[in-house]
């Protein structure tokens, strides 16, 4: 099956969905969103750091250079209240997106 | 809080997060390595593989960024970009700075010369309603009448008008300080003043009062108000100064009052006024008789809510019922109101203005040239800007980047033209002719910095266009194949350049012939006969109080004194020759004229004739000629015949075709010719001859001389026995007036030396620039071509026929420039004519010398790249393929 390209705005919710597991790095999250998804979804690091600058700079995330599992540096992103926030509030607004598409198409 | 702090980062550590952007990105590939290694994959694949399904790292890394930037950011970014790239081009970039420094260094110190003398406003409470109220000629239309209104006819203005909230005179008084211990007596330079005079200027005194109407009476009148300079500099700033009296040589003044420091007038002189006291008129003033005293600058504060041509129509009202009650003072005048500011800077608008528009011109020049300079540095630098345009730099940020550099560069140049600026205000300030007005106020100060920061910016935006409109014009991405070695400037950037150069040549040329115009002037100036030698002769003003010096052996008493100074003088060693004078001393300004008669013969009324009384050795010291008859001798003296010479233009206009010498003629009383000397230019190089008639001292009877002396040794040498000379016979007398005929000569050419010293310096400094500006193109255009040359050179073209081909091109441009920068001077000329002497704004040989000049200097310019194009080894220029 061929990756699905992500739906504009989705990819800012997949991220807090991510954060909101846990503090985690650019590469983590975009191997969880590929295992989540069960390969199904892949975000391209193209977008992912933009994305991911983006929100931080919006209050969503904060982020912290920290050394890592290999003794690196990496920016770990955290999610922020505000971040949870914005998170349930999209999290609503897709399923409700998603239940008027589902209903669209199995209507009668 | 979080996203404030984030943000602030953003600004201060903005290093700081570019570095760990790029951190974190590398992290990313590295963590995709080993994931790829520990799925069986061998190291380097692994990581091509990472890379690979990454995409472009360094585009994320500008992405992110961008996100990241703010507006501060953007410009940072620029900037350091505009440093790193004035950096790498070092040559561009000092050459860049050294005109922009000379230019905008230029521009400055004439801009703080104009402002300081002319736009500023005056210094005084609500400036703009001051106003000059003279009275003017209309048959002559002369405008000197203005500051020169008769005593009566300001006390009727004053009494009758109601259109100003004062009137105020303003006359002429000196005042001699009675000497003090250890110093020489020095004369103190004074306003006499009616009451009005500060209230109308709005200014109140520091301490202590001004004077009241009553002052303006005999017998009240001996007060005064002193400046703030004269406070601090004789009575060091002590409280009680006033009721103190200040001790002149005629008689003591109450001190009343000191004004603040920042109250002068006349505004900025040279020489500021230290003392005002009372105008007094006398009974003879007081009257329309005879005397005919025009002598007072009158001024005014117009009354609220009115403004001029209300007040002019009153001043006209009263000056019409005036002239019907007495006609015959009042011919052919009328009375004129003028703004002050306008009455100030009356005779030096245009001046100023020219030297505006020439200085102005210069920084036009600098900025075509770096135009041009930009443009051939732009057309070398097509590569790098193609690559960053598919980097994905937008138009926009491309032409920010040029942008950012030419406003670095302008502004960089400002800095430095400021610093040029401020340390050659100085030497401007020392050539400006001292009877500019407010040269005082001349200063480098924050409103000539912003403005100047102003020019910087506009001039950097201006040069710093062109080649952005030109590069947008191009297609970007089309040039990353085409632009890279070969020729790279597209025909329209040819052209474009071609034209920037030939405007620049154009304006130098106008610059140029400004220049040589205003040169010739001046040695034209130079070389006039003035009738005598100028040269080596000290002056010094010999006016004793001639307080008993009323009866006529008090009279003779003083004029044996001035014979005995003369014989010490001449005794002095250094003196080759030593006279008297009374009347007009040539070049200082002044003379006396007297009605002229032969008896016998019915001359039209009103001769007239300047007269002197000197002494035997006069025109041996100022090496006049003698044309017929002979000089005084000692044996012209009191009791013996009344003598007299004249010169001959009083000779050509009263004994036309007739020999004078022996004729009887009237003036100072009845008296023989017996000499006929050559004329003297008295007032100047500029002016014609006057008709001048001579007497000896010692048949007339003044009282007061000027002493000239001929050196044979350095003035410095001989004043100071010259002095003590004087102070034997008038212990104690204050000369204010010692000075050198060449001072005086000086100070009549001081405003066309300016002149031709500044505009000398533009043309020069035009042309320079526009030299610069025909090196750099064709420098550019020769290492474009090296290939191209080093071909030809293989095929066996000669050294001399490629050099010849690149002057040919620089010859095309400077003779296109000079086409056009010869008409716009011929357009101009007529502009400059009023500051031109004996030379015509459109003199052919003028034109043809600067073109010539001109020529030498292009091709001198365009010849070190010629040059280096005839140099070019064929085996080097192929190897670069």
């Amino acid at each position: 099956m061929a990756k699905a390209d992500l739906l504009q705005g989705t990819l800012d919710l997949l991220l807090l969905r991510i954060l909101a597991l846990g503090p985690n790095h650019g590469w983590g999250i975009a191997t969880r969103i590929r295992q989540m998804s069960q390969e199904g979804l892949n975000a391209s690091q193209g977008s992912l750091y933009p994305a991911l600058h983006r929100l931080e700079l919006r209050g969503d995330v904060r982020s912290e250079m920290k050394p890592s599992e290999n003794n690196r540096r990496a920016r770990i992103y955290t999610i922020t209240a505000a971040g949870r926030r914005r998170l349930d509030a999209e999290r609503r607004s897709w399923e409700h997106f998603a239940l008027s598409i589902r209903r669209v198409l199995e209507a009668e | 809080m979080t996203r404030f702090l984030t943000y602030l980062r953003g600004i201060f550590g903005r290093r700081a997060v570019e570095r760990e952007i790029d951190e974190e990105l590398a992290f990313h590939v590295q963590q995709e390595t080993a994931a790829n290694i520990a799925r069986g994959m061998s190291p380097s694949l692994a990581r091509r593989a990472a890379l690979a399904s990454f995409g472009g790292v360094a585009q994320t890394a500008e992405v992110v960024r961008a996100v990241r930037a703010t507006p501060l950011d953007a410009l940072w970014r620029d900037l350091r970009h505009a440093v790193r790239a004035l950096r790498a081009a070092p040559s561009f970039t000092l050459v860049a700075l050294a005109v922009l420094t000379l230019s905008i260094g230029a521009a400055t110190a004439i801009f703080s010369v104009v402002d300081g003398v002319l736009l500023r406003p005056l210094p005084f409470p609500d400036a703009d309603r001051l106003v000059a109220v003279g009275e003017l000629n209309v048959k002559t239309g002369s405008d000197w009448g203005l500051n020169l209104v008769a005593p009566q006819n300001f006390i009727d203005w004053r009494e009758q008008q109601r259109v100003f909230t004062g009137l105020a005179a303003i006359g002429y008084a000196s005042i001699s300080v009675a000497p003090e211990p250890g110093r020489e007596p020095e004369t103190l330079s004074a306003q006499a003043v009616t009451a009005d005079f500060f209230s109308v200027l709005g200014m109140a005194p520091l301490i202590g009062r001004t004077f009241t109407i009553e002052n303006e009476v005999d017998g009240h009148a001996r007060v005064a108000v002193i400046s703030h300079r004269l406070w601090q500099r004789r009575y060091g700033g002590a409280p009680d100064v006033v009721g103190k009296y200040l001790a002149g040589q005629r008689g003591s003044f109450e001190i009343l009052g000191v004004m603040p420091p920042s109250f002068e007038y006349p505004v900025g002189a040279a020489r500021p006024t230290e003392v005002w006291v009372p105008s007094v008129f006398t009974p003879a003033e007081r009257i329309r008789g005879n005397e005919f005293g025009y002598r007072l600058t009158v001024l005014g504060r117009l009354a609220s809510g009115l403004s001029i041509a209300q007040a002019q129509a009153q001043m006209n009202q009263i000056t019409a019922r005036l002239a019907a009650e007495t006609p015959r003072w009042f011919e052919d005048r009328v009375s004129l109101v003028e703004p002050l500011h306008q009455y100030v800077t009356r005779g030096i608008r245009t001046w100023m203005l020219l030297l505006l528009a020439a200085v102005g011109c210069v920084l036009l020049i600098a900025c075509v040239n770096l135009a041009t300079l930009m443009l051939v540095r732009l057309s070398a630098r097509d590569r790098e800007l193609v690559i960053r345009a598919a980097l994905g730099a937008s138009r926009w940020d491309l032409g920010r980047v040029l942008l950012a550099e030419s406003l670095l560069l302008s502004l960089g140049g400002a800095a430095l033209g400021v610093l040029v600026a401020w340390s050659g205000i100085e030497a401007l300030r020392a050539a400006i002719p001292a009877d500019v007005p407010r040269v005082a106020a001349i200063a480098v100060d924050l409103r000539v910095l912003l403005t100047m920061i102003a020019v910087a910016v506009v001039s950097g935006a201006l040069f710093g266009t062109a080649p952005i409109l030109q590069f947008s014009r191009r297609s970007v991405s089309g040039g990353l194949t085409h632009a890279t070695r070969t020729n790279g400037a597209s025909r329209a950037q040819r052209w474009l350049r071609g034209a920037l150069v030939t405007a620049e040549v154009a304006l130098a040329v106008v610059l140029l012939v400004g220049a040589a115009l205003f040169l010739v002037s001046f040695a034209r100036v130079m070389r006039v006969d003035l009738g005598i030698d100028a040269r080596d002769v000290l002056t010094v003003r010999v006016q004793p109080l001639f307080r008993a010096a009323t009866s006529t052996p008090a009279q003779q008493r003083q004029r044996s004194q001035l014979r005995n100074v003369l014989d010490r003088v001449r005794a002095t060693p250094g003196v080759e020759a030593a006279a008297l004078v009374n009347g007009g001393l040539p070049l200082r300004g002044d003379l006396r004229t007297i009605d002229f008669d032969i008896p016998g013969r019915s001359l039209p009324r009103g001769q007239d004739l300047d007269f002197n009384e000197i002494s035997t050795d006069y025109f041996r010291v100022l090496r006049v000629p003698l044309v017929a008859g002979r000089f005084f001798t000692d044996a012209d003296r009191e009791g013996s015949e009344p003598v007299a010479m004249i010169n001959e233009a009083a000779a050509r206009r009263f004994f036309p075709g007739e020999d004078p010498i022996g004729r009887i003629v009237t003036f100072l009383g009845t008296r023989r010719i017996v000499g006929v000397v050559g004329s003297i230019r008295h007032d100047g190089p500029e002016t014609d001859w006057r008709r001048q008639g001579f007497v000896p001292l010692d048949q007339s009877r003044a009282v007061v001389a000027t002493l000239v002396v001929r050196l044979s040794r350095p003035a410095a040498e001989v004043l100071p026995p010259v002095k003590s000379a004087i102070w034997t016979e008038f212990p104690g007398l204050a000369l204010p007036d010692v000075d050198t005929l060449s001072y005086y000569l000086n100070r009549l050419v001081a405003e066309r030396r300016f002149n031709m010293l500044l505009l000398g310096l533009f043309g020069v400094l035009g042309t320079m620039i526009a030299c610069v500006g025909i090196y750099g193109v064709m420098a550019y255009v020769v290492s474009l071509r090296t290939h191209e040359i080093g071909i030809r050179m293989a095929l066996g073209a000669i050294p001399r026929a490629v050099l010849w081909s690149v002057l040919q091109r620089a010859l095309v441009q400077i003779a296109t420039g000079l086409v056009i920068g010869l008409t716009g001077a011929w357009l101009l000329g007529t502009l400059v004519s009023g500051f031109l002497f004996q030379i015509q704004p459109r003199e052919p040989w003028v034109y043809i010398g600067v073109s010539a000049a001109f020529i030498v200097a292009g091709l001198g310019a365009a010849l070190v790249p010629a040059r280096r194009a005839a140099r070019v080894d064929p085996l080097v220029a192929l190897r670069q393929e």
